[in-house]
């Protein structure tokens, strides 16, 4: 019962989609990283059960995908309900600000001297003014044809 | 080549390889720096994912012909790098574009793999509906730029050496699969087990693979004959599953108008009141 090749090499990619995924979802923090982190686990399953289903010529691995992905639109729209409950109580979408539910042996989350931001600040070229600006009449502005 | 040292080098190679994904990960999990070394560490840890990559290409098995392997090498290359920049991604936003990227990959890999359906119903669930749904809730509770939070990890290190592990394990498992027929992991046949539920007989010699020729068994009339398996079979699986897409819906929408219980007090005395 050797596989096919194509049905190995489907299997290594299941493997790896699987283990990316749960490398993110150990460590990432943003609630909603980890659950894209979760759903590209379910993607590498989803690989590998259509592979063994080529492998033995059935069709159960496929029929358990089409169910894969119905509990994972259910599971979409619930987690991010509660994602978004989540985040209207603790104003922030990290998962370290929840940490008061973990085991009481557990050491405490702290950040400490985070760099402020590492986006690069932005140089927009300034466009010289062309023509001459009008004069203003202050009553436009306080104006109102409709409302 | 023998069996033997083409195992052997296999395996050494996929262990080199897993150790520099293993690497690459840790490298480029947001770690809370900043500026020059972060730019350095990105580029270096990229680099060794391009070698683990290249690693794991070489130690795959060889398709039939050029044009099967270079689309499949092509989608699972896809399928990959986007899922490793969903997860090493600063900004959430682009983790979710990344994402879209990985799904295509997937939808191709599924393609290939020959599960039509399967595939294009990917793209539809989960780059259209699921994804979209996540961007929304992004936009709606990230608004302004970079989080503090989103550059730091926790444990980067042991999460990378957690997910090599596992990679690894699976890898070396995959390869033993399609090593030769070992005793210890051939899956008894449907015949053999038919033949042992009932009067004992003699050993039924294993059916070969449905796949033994590089041919896809399900290939002929594939949709319409998912969809007679999917509604003869599983009719019931499917009926659950719908009462589940409807429990959901009910139950989101429940809990997001559920005002929170200070407030329902705050208007019922309200309403006394008045």
């Amino acid at each position: 019962m050797t596989p096919a090749p194509l049905v190995v090499n489907g299997l290594v990619v299941g493997a790896m989609l699987f283990a990316l995924g749960l490398v993110g979802i150990l460590a990432r923090r943003n609630l909603i990283v980890m659950f894209l982190s979760a759903e590209l686990m379910l993607q590498g399953v989803s690989v590998s059960l259509v592979s063994w289903s080529r492998h033995h010529g059935d069709w159960g691995g496929h029929v358990l995908v089409i169910f894969v992905l119905t509990v994972a639109a259910c599971e979409a729209a619930i987690a991010l309900v509660f994602v978004l409950q989540a985040f209207a109580r603790a104003g922030r979408l990290d998962a370290a600000a929840w940490q008061s539910l973990r085991e009481s042996v557990l050491p405490r989350v702290v950040d400490r001297e985070l760099p402020a931001s590492d986006a690069a600040v932005m140089e927009f070229p300034r466009l010289t003014p062309a023509g001459v600006e009008p004069e203003h009449d202050p009553d436009a502005a306080l104006e109102r044809e409709h409302v | 080549m023998t069996p033997d040292g083409g195992l052997s080098s296999t395996g050494s190679l996929l262990a080199v390889a897993v150790g520099c994904a293993a690497a690459s990960l840790w490298l480029l999990l947001p770690r809370g720096e900043s500026g020059l070394r972060e730019r350095a560490a990105r580029r270096f840890g990229m680099l060794l994912g391009a070698v683990a990559l290249a690693l794991f290409v070489a130690t795959g098995r060889r398709l039939g012909g050029v044009g099967e392997e270079a689309v499949f090498l092509i989608v699972a290359l896809v399928a990959v790098i986007g899922g490793a920049a969903t997860v090493v991604t600063r900004s959430p936003v682009y983790s979710a574009i990344w994402f879209a990227l990985a799904l295509a990959g997937v939808a191709g890999v599924l393609l290939v793999l020959g599960a039509q359906f399967l595939g294009v119903a990917t793209i539809v669930v989960y780059a259209g509906a699921i994804l979209v749904m996540f961007l929304f809730v992004l936009m709606l509770a990230q608004p302004t730029g970079m989080a503090s939070y989103d550059r730091v990890s926790n444990e980067p290190l042991l999460s990378a050496v957690a997910g090599a592990v596992l990679l690894g394990l699976l890898t070396l498992f995959i390869g033993r699969l399609s090593a030769g027929p070992g005793e210890c992991c051939a899956v008894p046949s449907k015949a053999a087990a038919l033949a042992g539920s009932g009067q004992p007989q003699a050993p039924v010699a294993p059916e070969p693979p449905a796949d033994s020729a590089g041919v896809d068994p399900l290939a002929a009339n594939h949709v319409a004959r998912l969809g007679g398996e999917l509604f003869g079979r599983h009719l019931l699986a499917v009926e659950a599953a719908g009462v589940l897409l409807l429990v959901a819906l009910i139950g989101s929408i429940a809990i997001v108008s559920r005002t929170p219980p200070d407030e329902r007090a705050d208007a019922a005395a309200w309403r006394a009141n008045a």
